[in-house]
């Protein structure tokens, strides 16, 4: 059979038993054992299970089940109410403060917990109840939490990222560091609709008061003295160090990536240990069962998607499917554009992780021969993937919204996200305008490329 | 990327048990030794932390650098990941793509359901196969990593092939399961 009738037969075997509904990772080592067995040296197949721990066994990859853990202990604790009551009473004054304290609580607690659906949950479920006594709309509120929770794969730290770094083999800290501006933008566009929306549905409100309609919430004003802000901060700034700490860990040339892991890791068990007192192992177990449910699904995901890479390439498929991209003679932009709209439509259907380690060794090629700068096109590809999370058909935050507020209709809910997925378009479009939104950062800390 | 989360509500399997009796039997010893490995697996994760935590403040504080920490994270994050495998999947944690599931006749979609897991099983059933002859051939040959650490091979190659049969073992009970009539409530057993 001819490469292309390979590669052909690949695509289609891959895409029947993933729709078969066959767990991702099993469904990935099924094709490409097959694969091996039809086209590759028989010797080939006593290796697979030695290709897959040697991919594995990278401590920059291993360090995913420890953010993992980190990420856990934030997320099931009560920080992520704690963090948005402080924010809220702070903003509460500023016009739509109470649209830019869920943002920035989403964000802030993103960049701790890493995780886009627990940064929905825990801020969510203060947020959104708020949010809606205060006359927001159902939908502004739903969607203000799902696309602030979507900051949790850009933030460092990103597993997301500790991915694409791996796959791309590109430096870890410059990537982590290339998703804080761009991560700082959405957070920016996000808060500066939220102004507009709020200020627009309060100006609905007082016109139906000053028609002699019902008086809305939004036209209530809400105090908090100086004694009860101050009260709150005790209870949040921990958690500022530990982000600042995991920070200047990484970046003060303290920790590798995984120590950082490790270290930001115990850092969060023994910070909610404290503050909320989850210490017994009542408590922590828990924590640990879920982050190796997590982590367990993820790294099988992951090594089987690597086996999947190394067939793919071994037997020409990638490299014949790059050569005919770059066959095309598209131009930059069009290249970008298709190689977007593909992680999109990909992200209907797998989660980041499979859809980056199954395609970069397809599109990575053409797109480097286009001169673009990977680090800058792995934060590209995370916002459009976080994208994935926040529109139907998969939009796992979606559903976690659902969870949090189920009273909220679907239908509302994915309206509501919608002018945040077009935010989120106009972000891409800056960074391809702007790339140094996401290089400039990089580039001063750690020198140019 | 859920990090730990889980939506409330979610089906627990633990409060299912299969139809058939010695299926429920068998699959009672299987979910008490999947939360044995769990336990262990737990530990092995905090004690991980520990040490890439404590390779971090003897570099800094007391100036000596360590060289086996990475080599003992690595071994104990594979294993803790391949033997919690069988767990996960007990849970139904291993992610697939249902959108088809909602479209197919009834019928249909059970016999998918059905050669999903044998199929699942099969490619695992394989794989611990390779692992165990990795795991044989590190064994006697005594490989070590290449690093002046050297730890034997064979340690993480074990955890490996255990994890990986504990869960083809998972995916064959599943399978029978489905096969003998499915599960009900626990109460109802």
């Amino acid at each position: 059979m001819s490469e292309l009738g390979i590669g052909l037969s690949y695509g289609a075997a891959t895409l029947l038993v993933m729709f078969s509904g066959m767990p991702i990772a099993f469904a990935l080592g099924t094709v490409a054992v097959t694969f091996m067995y039809f086209f590759m040296p028989a010797s080939s197949l006593d290796t697979v299970a030695q290709n897959v721990y040697e991919e594995m066994a990278s401590i920059t990859l291993l360090s995913i089940p420890l953010f993992i853990m980190k990420g856990a202990a934030i997320g099931k604790s009560r920080a992520g109410q704690d963090l948005y009551s402080a924010i809220h009473a702070w903003l509460h004054k500023v016009p739509g403060g109470l649209g830019i304290a869920n943002v920035f609580a989403c964000a802030l607690f993103a960049a701790m917990a890493g995780s886009s659906p627990a940064t929905c949950s825990a801020i969510g479920s203060a947020g959104i109840p708020e949010m809606r006594r205060r006359g927001y709309s159902p939908g502004f509120a739903a969607g203000i939490i799902a696309a602030g929770g979507t900051l949790g794969i850009l933030l460092p730290p990103s597993i997301v990222m500790i991915l694409f770094a791996v796959a791309a083999e590109q430096s870890l800290g410059r990537l982590f560091l290339a998703g804080i501006g761009p991560g700082l933008l959405l957070v920016g566009l996000f808060a500066a609709y939220a102004v507009a929306r709020a200020r627009k549905e309060y100006k609905q409100a007082l016109a139906v008061y000053e028609a002699g309609g019902v008086k809305s919430a939004y036209l209530d004003v809400e105090h908090f003295t100086l004694a009860k802000k101050v009260e709150m901060l005790p209870r949040v700034l921990p958690f500022l160090v530990l982000l600042l700490g995991v920070m200047v860990a990484l970046y003060g040339g303290f920790a590798t990536p995984s120590e950082t892991a490790g270290l930001g890791g115990l850092m969060a068990l023994g910070l909610v240990a404290v503050v909320y007192g989850l210490w017994r192992p009542k408590d922590v177990a828990p924590l640990l069962s879920s982050t190796l449910k997590e982590s367990t699904m993820l790294m099988l995901i992951i090594g089987m998607s690597l086996l999947y890479s190394y067939v793919m390439s071994h037997l020409h498929i990638s490299q014949g499917a790059a050569q005919w991209i770059v066959g095309m003679q598209l131009s930059k932009w069009v290249l970008l554009s298709v190689i977007l709209l593909m992680v999109i439509v990909l992200g209907f259907f797998l989660p980041p992780v499979s859809i980056i380690l199954m395609t970069a060794p397809i599109i990575l090629p053409p797109l480097k021969a286009a001169g673009f700068d990977l680090i800058w096109f792995g934060v590209v590809m995370t916002i459009v993937m976080e994208m994935g999370l926040i529109h139907p058909p998969v939009g796992l935050n979606i559903f976690v919204i659902k969870n949090v507020a189920p009273d909220i209709p679907l239908k509302d809910v994915i309206w509501g996200v919608m002018p945040f997925v077009g935010l989120m378009f106009v972000a891409v479009f800056l960074l391809c305008v702007f790339p140094e939104i996401a290089t400039g950062l990089p580039n001063l800390v750690m020198g140019a490329k | 990327m859920s990090h730990g989360f889980e939506l409330e509500g979610a089906a627990k399997s633990g409060d299912l048990v299969p139809r058939n009796a010695a299926l429920a039997l068998f699959s009672a010893a299987l979910e008490g030794l999947n939360r044995l490995v769990l336990r262990v697996s737990m530990v092995a994760l905090l004690v991980t932390a520990g040490v890439l935590t404590y390779s971090v403040v003897t570099r800094y504080f007391l100036k000596s650098s360590t060289d086996w920490q990475d080599e003992a994270s690595v071994f104990m994050l594979v294993g803790a990941t391949f033997m919690t495998a069988a767990y996960v999947q007990s849970l139904r944690g291993h992610v697939g793509i249902e959108a088809l599931a909602g479209l197919l006749p009834e019928g249909v979609n059970r016999v998918r359901l059905v050669l999903v897991d044998l199929v699942s099983a099969l490619f695992c059933s394989f794989y611990s196969w390779k692992s165990w002859a990795l795991f044989h051939e590190a064994w006697t040959e005594g490989q070590t990593t290449s690093s002046s650490f050297a730890p034997p091979l064979w340690i993480p190659y074990l955890l490996m092939a255990a994890g990986m049969s504990l869960l083809a073992v998972q995916l064959f009970l599943q399978f029978f399961v489905r096969l003998s009539g499915g599960e009900v409530q626990k109460a109802q057993a």
